[in-house]
């Protein structure tokens, strides 16, 4: 009888970790945030397997569509085309916040140039400024680097600061934002937008003005808390209703106030 | 002895050499080598892309032998049938995408199996200029590019069948020819806005079995210039068009009517051009019947707390030239031999579709009219007139329709949907069959599988 009632719990508490796995694929902005949610709650949470995988919000919500995740990342909120292919997969979806997100305009460290107004920014995108010395820098040409069109970043970064106008064609489209970092680190005439948290000495962080360059804010994490930065955008995960049992376990620790710590120390904006 | 250590050194020779080339390259690289050649074999074989579904439904009607636009006539002494509405297995191949991101060429069969046989339903190629992606050229069996409901797939269409009015006017939905479509690529800020328009040969795809090969020198023209925005907050979806249809067919030796009166102001068909006149001209330079569509669609989808709705319409009117015993234009190769009986027509059908909640549920309303001759109505419908004038008959009767139904998702590749069409017959106490509303309501319940 002993070892009858040894064998359930032994039954049970694997069915129970089998339930703890889990699969996180979308956005690479919120990608390290989820590694590092992945990495404290699985060490909380013995049996609790969590793999994080980006790229791109719209291949996470790909995935979600197809079934093939259990959350989906994005860094822009899911457009309508891909509600209407969730309904008529008949699969219903719920929406979370889970941080926000300040994005950041990048260049090379040698460039002169330290402050951009929107307007600016917006003729450097969309080809009408191609050079620095129209922004009071060296005779460069610029070197526009944008994130690929299934990033959400991409998406965000047209709709807040081009105003909904179309990127020019001569800008260069990256596979993630470590390349953008890169890109921009190793080229002299380069210009970026990436994740706050992205941000590392090997590229020069731009101000930016959203009133036509009666004041500059350079993005942090305190600027964009104070609403006086204005490039921030919320980050969501997305799952299916139906896998709500799974997933609440982990969502739950991301909106504790432990993992609001988590979203802070990476360099994300918490909720509250 | 000295043999067995000379071998023994050799052998360890080899394998200390062997072990020192495979040391040469870093396993990273050779990972990254496989995973690269592994990626280029799945970019080829994911352009080409095979799909299909299958739609077994029962059927029961109000009473036997029925006509119905519910997926054909019941037959004789027959209120209640199973069959596979639509079997369809489709093969797309899209070339490797250009310098400038998008494909340049795409090629499409499509076929329906049903248990009545083996139909072409798609059999096109498309190119697409590689220099600024604008323009498409489409050539083969393809859709109509006529307002909403034509183009629209059956496996998404919530209601079982198309109305009445789409199914008369373009039997079949493809036609062969060729069309242009002019559209920026997605990147464009003119995305949103599309013209496709082009030549057809006019005579329809008939199905299983029916040649529709051209027989006349004349060509149909068809248009569709159509629009599609979504607010900034992702939230609402919402577009519109219009069309233009114009063609025709060669008047052979054959009587052409149109509407008019007789002598006592009775409606009724009077002749335009007598046979004689018209089969007095060689074949190539006699004159073509008068087809002329024009169009109007609009639709509307809003995600909110309800769940997603859905409000779409569409109103076309126009000139047919049909026989006095069918409304349609021929849909298949034979010279039309008969007499053309020209008819004003008017129709439009507008639906409300709701998700219930989030629910895999959803609620599907659809209402429907379609007037075939809208130059008569009621009791004038096959009353009585002089020598000289054609009687209107049942062709000429306007039917409205209005269709309930549930829809239930299984899965992301399962779709049930149980649908009940209410059909209202005009009524004239003038015309045999036809003094009282017919009954011929039809249940449907579906079962469709996607992939």
């Amino acid at each position: 009888m002993k070892k009858l009632v040894l064998a359930l719990a032994a039954v049970t508490i694997s069915v129970s970790a089998y339930s703890q796995k889990l699969v996180v694929k979308g956005s690479d902005t919120v990608l390290p945030l989820s590694q590092k949610f992945a990495e404290v709650y699985m060490k909380k949470s013995s049996g609790a397997s969590i793999t994080v995988i980006g790229g791109g919000s719209g291949v996470g919500i790909s995935a979600m569509l197809d079934n093939t995740t259990d959350i989906a990342m994005a860094s822009r909120k899911m457009k309508m085309d891909e509600r209407m292919k969730m309904q008529e997969a008949g699969r219903a979806f719920k929406e979370v916040v889970i941080a926000y997100d300040a994005l950041s305009v990048v260049v090379n460290p040698n460039n002169k140039v330290g402050k951009l107004t929107r307007e600016q920014l917006e003729g450097i995108y969309t080809g009408k400024i191609t050079n620095w010395k129209e922004l009071g820098g060296e005779d460069m040409k610029i070197v526009a680097y944008a994130r690929e069109t299934s990033s959400g970043t991409y998406e965000f970064f047209k709709e807040s600061v081009l105003k909904r106008k179309n990127y020019s064609s001569t800008c260069l489209n990256m596979p993630a934002t470590g390349a953008v970092i890169q890109a921009v680190s190793q080229t002299k005439g380069a210009i970026g937008y990436v994740g706050l948290a992205y941000v590392n000495d090997k590229v020069k962080d731009v101000a930016v003005s959203y009133d036509g360059g009666k004041n500059y804010v350079t993005a942090s994490k305190e600027n964009a808390m104070n609403k006086t930065y204005p490039i921030v955008r919320p980050l969501f995960y997305y799952y299916p209703t139906s896998r709500e049992k799974g997933v609440k376990p982990f969502l739950d620790f991301i909106l504790s106030s432990e993992g609001q710590e988590i979203v802070d120390k990476i360099g994300y904006l918490k909720l509250k | 002895m000295k043999k067995t250590l000379t071998l023994t050194a050799i052998a360890l020779m080899f394998l200390f050499n062997a072990k020192a080339q495979e040391s040469e390259e870093n396993p990273l690289d050779t990972l990254a080598r496989s995973v690269a050649a592994m990626r280029d074999e799945l970019n080829v074989k994911n352009r080409l892309k095979i799909s299909g579904y299958i739609q077994p439904q029962f059927q029961m009607a109000d009473s036997a032998g029925q006509a119905s636009f519910n997926g054909g006539n019941f037959p004789k002494g027959v209120d209640n049938r199973f069959m596979v509405r639509r079997g369809r297995v489709k093969f797309q191949y899209t070339s490797a995408p250009g310098e400038k991101g998008w494909a340049t060429s795409m090629y499409v069969l499509q076929f329906d199996v049903t248990e009545k046989g083996l139909a072409i339903k798609d059999a096109y190629v498309k190119i697409t200029d590689p220099w600024i992606g604008w323009f498409n050229l489409t050539a083969g069996v393809s859709d109509r590019p006529f307002g909403f409901e034509v183009g629209y797939s059956s496996s998404m269409r919530e209601s079982p069948e198309r109305g009445r009015m789409s199914q008369l006017l373009f039997p079949g939905e493809r036609e062969v020819g060729a069309k242009l479509t002019i559209q920026g690529p997605k990147s464009s800020n003119w995305n949103w806005l599309a013209l496709d328009a082009g030549f057809f040969n006019g005579n329809g795809i008939g199905g299983a079995g029916i040649d529709v090969s051209d027989w006349d020198n004349t060509k149909d023209f068809i248009g569709h210039l159509y629009a599609t925005k979504t607010n900034e907050s992702q939230t609402v979806k919402y577009s519109g068009g219009i069309s233009y249809y114009n063609g025709g067919f060669r008047i052979d030796s054959v009587n052409v009517y149109k509407m008019g009166a007789d002598g006592s102001g009775v409606g009724g068909f009077i002749i335009d051009t007598k046979a004689e006149d018209n089969g007095a001209v060689a074949l190539d330079s006699r004159t073509h019947s008068k087809r002329v569509y024009y169009g109007i669609d609009g639709q509307v989808s809003f995600d909110w707390h309800a769940g997603m709705t859905t409000l779409r319409g569409e109103f076309i009117t126009g000139e047919q030239p049909g026989s006095a015993v069918t409304f349609k234009s021929p849909n298949n190769n034979s010279p039309f031999n008969v007499d053309i009986y020209s008819r004003k027509f008017n129709g439009a059908y507008f639906y409300f579709i709701q998700n219930i909640m989030s629910s895999p549920w959803q609620f599907v309303a659809k209402y429907d009219w379609f007037d075939p001759n809208t130059d008569v109505k009621g009791d004038e419908i096959g009353k009585a007139v002089d020598a000289n004038t054609k009687q209107t008959n049942s062709v000429d009767i306007k039917y409205n329709t209005i269709g309930l139904g549930l829809v239930y998702r299984w899965d992301a590749n399962v779709k049930i949907t149980a649908y009940y069409d209410m059909v209202k017959n005009e009524t004239s106490n003038n015309l045999s069959g036809y003094t009282a509303d017919i009954p011929d309501n039809v249940f449907t319940l579906r079962m469709q599988v996607k992939f």
